[in-house]
């Protein structure tokens, strides 16, 4: 009985994720290009929440510093393409590099710390990011940013440039997809829920927190980079602290506990950036109002909500 | 198999473990009581890696353990639950003890496959020998208080130890549950070949399955022996009855 | 030449004793003032365990309270010093609100929930005070007294900073009192050392963190009114103050009196050479100092590890 009912909900969860990113393939069609352009955007944020997440919800390390990284990504792709003639690719392969390669340099010292000191040593380290950014204005034009940035022809297009984007972060999606449920995942997982017991049934918690912050970091590059592109123009804000915390919010809102909880929430909240800013200039106001709720009223987040809702019926689909 | 020499800990001015020795053999039972405060589980923690002791020495299978950090002691072979119960809640019991093997093989590093179907049998087996095979899909932190510390004894026993250390295994359990635990420990001892040595609290439950029993107070063994011999030495149970009153 | 070099060359120029001296008073009053800040933090945080991250805006709604009352009060002599007064008083009540409201439903989660939620009150804080008070900067003039300068070797400098000096140590031995000769500061000892001891000694520990976190806010009101005659009011000020504040915890210690006062004194210290040596990069000494700490002694100057 039981085997045949697994493989009934696989297969229905495989349908829904098909028809999902049919979806988004199709979306084009029908949408104008500002619409387009902002699916773009929900996307790239996306999986910059999902990079996150995989500390945050999978590994319960708590940053303050995403935006960090996903800056150093940005800003390697575009001072390679605006000060170099090497190909887009390799500009663009590079961002996730140097932002890895970042994250193992920073992330050795902030692994040493737990908690709170560890996520104020991620939110030091990600201002001195911006400053360095923001004040080397030999290398980075500083607080200019760097402007029209060029990217290859084929991808000027709003919709091609779309389906770039997709591309590169279903792939990016499904290999985070693949890390969470591996035993690394599984792993991960364990530290968070009781480091003390992962370490004494033999698991280095130290290194394998400092390789989620490297892969952590590789992914919001990647995020950094897909932005650069889309924007053509990147700016020292990027690495601020008010994006960091974005990327949080975007997390907190869809649910960090569960893998799509991320997509969720950039999706609902970039949705609500664009129509309440349309109304009034009071949209912090407005999203911590929401934030209390959520915080008080709906702690899985978004996903979690729909989850709960899911498992509840499916119970009760059971029972009958 | 397991020496322990001249091992001093303090905290401050505190002396929380005293000039401890002792040498255990394979395959024995033994284990240590006192009072609260005598200095049980801080030897533990010294024995464990989760504390470095200001001087003496451990040694495992002769080589030398002392201080190396918890999760390379565990791959020594050396295995430990807590007094607090210290489980995976968020995860099932079931990933509770395959995430144990896992680790145990090496294979956590893996980010290529799917994890689930690692190490089923063993998991299952391991479950099914301490009666929670049929809650293998519950979250662990949802289990009983008692099925919570069977549990506990089920991740340390999925890094297949030779030696393992139990720290009360059976504390906050009633009468009746704490005997059947301990004679499903001894069960499970006795065909896996393991030395044990652990902590207890209430000497009842020790008399039943250890061969050997140590006492501890003030951070020192002041008397080791079999169990009768140690029920009629007098100091010991001075100790008991100070308490009592 | 590179604009960074031609800086540093101009300014060592300044670089004579009397320029340094008076750079170090800038940097012990900017300490001062932020010491008030940072140390109602690090009290929220010792006896709470809550980093409040809404604590910055707190202080920001202090400024604007004062500049507030100062104009509401202007036809009456010494307005200042009537917002000194009940500005941080107004901030202490709000609050306490806040307190009793949200904060105490989420004492026992686990911390991203809380720096969420203090971080939401930042969201909601700030734009209330954008609301009530718009984003222009408010000033407020230098009150009487200090209105003049004194000179030090021959050099200006603002009286008003000299009374900010002053305003360090005198709240320093205060808290100090509070903490050591109290009922209140018994009961913050305990709860700093060990919060279930606490409780089961019986004292009114929700009471308590009313009180204690009312404390803290107006310790941050009372930062901003200082700060409004030399710095005005005006939006971001919070973000800024906080991310000082947490170096300055940091390098002292949380939850550490005489640490907060040491860190604070240290930053202003760093802050004003960093002004002297590279200005552009002075933003970074700080930090760098903070990861310093956070590596070879994370428990701060004067913590003591957990």
């Amino acid at each position: 009985m039981k085997p045949s009912m697994g493989n009934r909900k696989k297969t229905k969860s495989m349908f829904g994720l098909i028809a999902v990113m049919v979806g988004f393939l199709i979306l084009p069609g029908f949408l104008s290009e500002g619409w387009i352009s902002l699916v773009n955007e929900m996307l790239i944020l996306a999986l910059a929440a999902c990079g996150l997440n995989l500390m945050l919800g999978y590994a319960g390390m708590v940053s303050f510093g995403p935006a960090g990284f996903y800056a150093v990504g940005a800003y390697a792709t575009a001072l390679i393409l605006i000060d170099t003639n090497l190909p887009f690719a390799l500009a663009f392969a590079a961002g996730p590099l140097v932002a890895a390669a970042s994250a193992v340099l920073i992330g050795w010292f902030c692994v040493r710390l737990t908690q709170v000191y560890f996520a104020l040593l991620t939110l030091a380290f990600a201002q001195i990011i911006h400053t360095i950014i923001f004040e080397w204005y030999a290398f980075t034009r500083g607080d200019n940013g760097i402007v029209d940035i060029p990217i290859p022809q084929m991808l000027k297009s709003i919709t091609h440039y779309y389906y770039f984007s997709f591309f590169i972060i279903i792939l990016c999606l499904a290999l985070l997809w693949l890390i969470i449920k591996s035993p690394f995942g599984k792993t991960l997982q364990a530290m968070r829920e009781n480091a003390q017991r992962a370490e004494s049934i033999g698991i280095n918690v130290r290194l394998y927190q400092l390789s989620t912050f490297v892969l952590s970091g590789f992914f919001l590059g990647v995020a950094g980079s897909l932005f650069c592109g889309f924007n053509k123009n990147v700016f020292p804000n990027y690495a601020h602290w008010i994006k960091s915390t974005e990327m949080l919010v975007v997390c907190l809102l869809g649910g960090i506990y569960n893998f799509f909880g991320p997509i969720v929430g950039s999706i609902v909240y970039l949705f609500l950036d664009k129509v309440i800013t349309g109304y009034t200039q009071f949209w912090p106001l407005v999203l911590g109002l929401i934030i209390i709720l959520l915080l008080l009223f709906l702690r899985g987040g978004i996903a979690g909500f729909i989850a709960e809702r899911m498992a509840l019926r499916r119970r009760r689909g059971e029972q009958a | 198999m397991f020496r322990v020499e001249k091992l001093i800990k303090s905290f401050g001015g505190l002396m929380a473990v005293t000039q401890v020795s002792f040498t255990l053999k394979k395959g024995e039972i033994s284990s240590i009581i006192g009072p609260n405060g005598a200095g049980k589980t801080t030897l533990f923690n010294i024995l464990t890696g989760h504390l470095k002791p200001d001087s003496g020495a451990v040694y495992f299978k002769d080589q030398e353990i002392t201080g190396l950090s918890p999760h390379r002691i565990c791959r020594t072979g050396i295995g430990r639950s807590f007094q607090k119960t210290n489980i995976f809640p968020r995860l099932t019991a079931f990933d509770n003890v395959q995430v144990a093997l896992m680790a145990w093989q090496k294979r956590t590093r893996n980010i290529f496959q799917k994890a689930d179907h690692f190490y089923q049998k063993e998991t299952d087996e391991i479950l099914g020998s301490l009666g929670l095979g049929d809650q293998k899909d519950r979250l662990a932190g949802l289990l009983a208080h008692g099925d919570q510390r069977l549990l506990e004894i089920g991740i340390t026993l999925g890094t297949f130890p030779e030696f393992i250390l139990l720290d009360e295994p059976t504390a906050g359990m009633s009468p009746e549950e704490s005997h059947k635990t301990m004679e499903l420990i001894q069960q499970i001892v006795r065909s896996r070949n393991l030395t044990l040595l652990f902590i207890e609290h209430d000497m009842n439950i020790v008399f039943g399955i250890s061969e050997k029993v140590r006492v501890m107070h003030f951070g020192s063994i002041i008397a080791e022996g079999t169990p009768e011999a140690i029920r009629a030495n007098d100091q010991v149970q001075k100790i008991y009855l100070a308490e009592e009153v | 030449m590179d604009p960074f070099w031609e800086t540093l060359e101009r300014n060592s120029k300044h670089m004579n004793l009397q320029g340094i001296i008076i750079q170090i008073l800038s940097g012990i009053s900017t300490g001062m003032v932020i010491f008030l800040i940072a140390v109602g933090l690090s009290l929220v945080f010792g006896t709470l365990r809550i980093l409040n991250l809404a604590h910055g805006t707190l202080y920001m709604m202090g400024a604007y309270l004062c500049y507030w009352v100062s104009s509401v009060l202007t036809s009456f002599g010494g307005a200042f010093w009537w917002s000194l007064l009940l500005a941080p008083i107004g901030v202490a009540i709000f609050g306490g609100l806040i307190e009793v409201i949200l904060l105490r439903r989420i004492y026992d989660r686990e911390h991203l929930d809380q720096y969420l939620l203090t971080f939401a009150l930042v969201l909601v804080i700030g734009d209330l005070c954008k609301l009530a008070w718009g984003v222009e900067y408010h000033l407020v003039t230098t009150p009487w007294p200090f209105q003049g300068p004194v000179f030090v070797m021959g050099m200006p400098f603002p009286s008003y900073n000299v009374f900010l000096i002053a305003c360090g140590p005198v709240i320093f031995i205060g808290l100090w009192a509070l903490i050591h000769y109290t009922r209140l500061g018994k009961v913050i000892r305990a709860m700093t050392y060990n919060r279930e001891m606490a409780n089961a000694l019986g004292t009114n520990v929700p009471r308590a963190y009313t009180v204690v976190f009312m404390l803290g806010c107006w310790l941050a009101g009372l930062g901003g009114t200082l700060v409004v005659p030399t710095a005005s009011a005006m939006p971001g000020m919070d973000m800024i103050v906080l991310i000082e504040c947490f170096i300055i915890i940091v390098i002292g210690g949380l939850g550490s009196l005489s640490g907060a006062f040491l860190g604070s004194l240290i930053f202003g210290l760093v802050n004003a050479f960093g002004i002297l040596v590279a200005p552009r990069l002075a933003v970074a000494f700080a930090f760098i100092l903070m990861i310093v700490i956070l590596i070879i002694r994370p428990w701060g100057l004067m913590g003591e590890p957990e």
